[in-house]
């Protein structure tokens, strides 16, 4: 697939994350209930696991269409391999 | 001091010294070979992976103050209190498109600062003085608002020296307050990120724990909620008088079709300001790699679960039958009386170590702003990264004197529309920073006027903004014009100042005016450590204003 083609795919993924918090009028309601809390509470609560789930499978795509990206623009498909000093990642 | 639980205090002075000793030790994690420069001081040696990253810009995002006033609006009845969640929603996939961009750019130049990539981008300092004075401006009263989370918990704690003036008063405050200023002058940047850590486990422990303990003890969720929405519906029913006259605001959970746009525009218009703000730019910036940026937009939004649960503790407050003044007093309240004494303890230290992180990461990225853009680009247009670093050290001690005289001297309220004010400002440097990521086609001077526009017309709707409490400044919404639907000032003004950018860089560049020499090149925003170019920077620092 092309680096376009790619891309287009990686907003198709992203895009709920946006336009379904907008619309409202898809969760202002009560019913149904869900341990207790109200369908507009806890349907925000999914929307966030559904934006989580949706962003790794972007990610991926993402990472392909990056290095298409780059060889576009002249760099290596890769960056090149130093040797970053040592950190620690842990504190 | 009167009233004060020992045990309560004990454990938060406990870990707050825990806290104020890693502040210090910060200097010596991840070593470099010298801090005197900004890329070390300021920005941690841009080297943060994933793990580190996740702790540092979530503690930055997710502070104090959010921490206190998101459950009270909730407890106070606003129905689009909970427009939090959403924007935390948006936020993200946003961040996960533009801000691998704007590291590389940022990388390959050396830049520090969001107004470096404008001055570099557009060869305009003007735009780029602009863009940094409006990050200074809109932070000041946020860095304020980090005090005011921490003085709410003191109040509830019963800490307040005996005496009447507010310098007696709030000596708690200047002490923490002092720690910080020593340790973010020290260590910079690394202070905050080893803090993070500690802060973040601190509020998971507490959240977690409140949301299961609590509700259980008050019976159970269903029965917080409908004891939310009685308490709504008869304050309703009692002043349905005086709802009817516009003096007071009705209550509710859900927002009703007329708060609909309300809602949605607070949520969309927050969530592209909150990325304009200098600390998350920081934050963001002091990550390793494009990689790490976009593993965290799949990873932050953990914290925005813990925020959806936080604020419905203010829920759980009416259910609890806590009963305050000021309601940001809800959460902390409802902590002392439902926890025995020592997790009240953990509770209050959480919040106020979480006022710490993004109190120093705001003042550092202020800092930055001020040096690169302000004094290397106008006062001294030769200082070496050492004076860099040195005059940010001093301005971020600045920043925090003027955060606390803001707080003690002036008043909260003024603090609070500054930062109502802070999201408006913020959202209008967009245009110049996310859409330059993107494309030249827009004019440097189109971009200025439509900055202005935006600025000066936000400022002025909030202004006329008058609530049952307050004359100006009464709230964040407007009806958008010609119409009366109520929708988010900042997203009005955005929309303004959009319009008059497009319009001005068709007649600018009809007219030929000089658009500058642009520094960067298209390979520039696909740059990844490693890359040649990338780690020059990093070493000399490159010349943005050469």
């Amino acid at each position: 697939m092309s680096s376009r083609g790619r891309w287009a795919v990686v907003y198709l993924l992203l895009a709920p994350a946006v336009v379904l918090p907008l619309w409202v009028s898809l969760y202002d309601r009560t019913d149904p209930t869900l341990f207790g809390f109200p369908f507009f509470f806890w349907f925000q609560f999914a929307l966030i696991i559904l934006a989580v789930a949706l962003t790794v499978p972007a990610y991926l795509i993402a990472q392909g269409a990056e290095r298409a990206d780059r060889v576009r623009h002249g760099l290596p498909a890769e960056p090149p391999v130093t040797d970053p000093p040592a950190k620690e990642e842990q504190p | 001091m009167s009233g004060v639980d020992g045990v309560a205090f004990g454990v938060s002075v406990f870990l707050f010294l825990v806290v104020t000793i890693l502040g210090f030790a910060a200097t010596r994690w991840r070593r470099a070979k010298s801090l005197d420069n900004l890329d070390e001081w300021g920005l941690g040696g841009r080297g943060f992976g994933t793990f580190v990253a996740w702790f540092l810009i979530g503690g930055d995002l997710y502070t104090a103050y959010t921490f206190v006033a998101v459950p009270a609006t909730l407890y106070a009845g606003s129905v689009v209190g909970f427009f939090a969640i959403p924007y935390g929603i948006i936020a993200y996939p946003l961040v996960f498109l533009f801000f691998p961009r704007l590291w590389s750019v940022s990388h390959r130049h050396g830049y520090v600062t969001p107004a470096d990539f404008v001055q570099g981008r557009y060869d305009s300092r003007g735009l780029a003085l602009a863009i940094a004075l409006t990050g200074i401006l809109a932070t000041m009263p946020y860095i304020a608002l980090q005090l005011v989370g921490m003085q709410v918990v003191l109040e509830v704690m019963g800490i307040t020296a005996p005496g009447d003036s507010w310098l007696v008063k709030d000596l708690p405050l200047f002490i923490a307050f002092g720690f910080l200023a020593a340790y973010t002058y020290k260590a910079g940047m690394r202070a905050p990120a080893l803090i993070a850590f500690v802060k973040d486990a601190l509020i998971y422990i507490v959240i977690i724990v409140a949301v299961i303990y609590i509700p259980a003890q008050v019976g159970g969720w269903s029965h917080v909620f409908e004891a939310a929405n009685d308490s709504f519906t008869s304050f309703n029913t009692d002043n349905a008088d005086a709802i009817a006259a516009g003096q007071a605001s009705p209550r509710g959970m859900i927002p009703p079709e007329a708060a609909h746009w309300a809602y949605a525009s607070l949520a969309l218009g927050s969530a592209l300001a909150l990325f304009m703000y200098p600390h998350s730019v920081t934050g963001v910036l002091s990550t390793r790699s494009r990689s790490v940026i976009r593993r965290n937009a799949a990873l932050l939004p953990a914290y925005s679960v813990l925020l959806g649960l936080l604020s419905l503790l203010g829920f759980v407050a009416i259910a609890a039958g806590v009963k305050v003044e000021n309601p940001q007093q809800s959460v902390p309240q409802l902590f002392e009386e439902q926890f025995s004494p020592w997790f009240a303890g953990v509770a209050f230290a959480a919040i106020v170590i979480g006022a710490l992180v993004p109190a120093a990461i705001m003042s550092i990225a202020a800092a930055n702003l001020w040096t690169r853009n302000v004094y290397k680009a106008y006062l001294r247009r030769d200082a070496t990264p050492a004076q860099e670093a040195q005059q940010s050290k001093l301005v971020s001690l600045l920043v925090k004197v003027g955060a606390l005289v803001f707080v003690l001297a002036l008043s909260k309220d003024f603090a609070i529309n500054l930062q109502l004010l802070g999201g408006v400002w913020m959202l209008q440097t967009l245009p110049a920073i996310v859409l330059g990521l993107y494309t030249r086609w827009f004019h440097r001077w189109a971009l200025l006027a439509g900055w202005a526009v935006g600025m000066a017309y936000g400022t002025w709707l909030a202004y006329g903004v008058s609530s049952p409490v307050k004359e100006h400044f009464g709230g964040p919404l407007v009806e958008f014009p010609f119409t009366d639907t109520l929708v988010y000032i900042a997203v009005v003004a955005f929309l303004a100042n959009l319009v008059v950018t497009v319009v001005l860089t068709v007649v600018l560049r009809a007219l030929k005016v000089d658009p500058g020499v642009d520094q960067t090149r298209p390979q520039d925003f696909h740059a990844d450590a490693g890359d040649p170019g990338v780690e020059e920077a990093r070493e000399h620092g490159a010349p943005v204003h050469a």
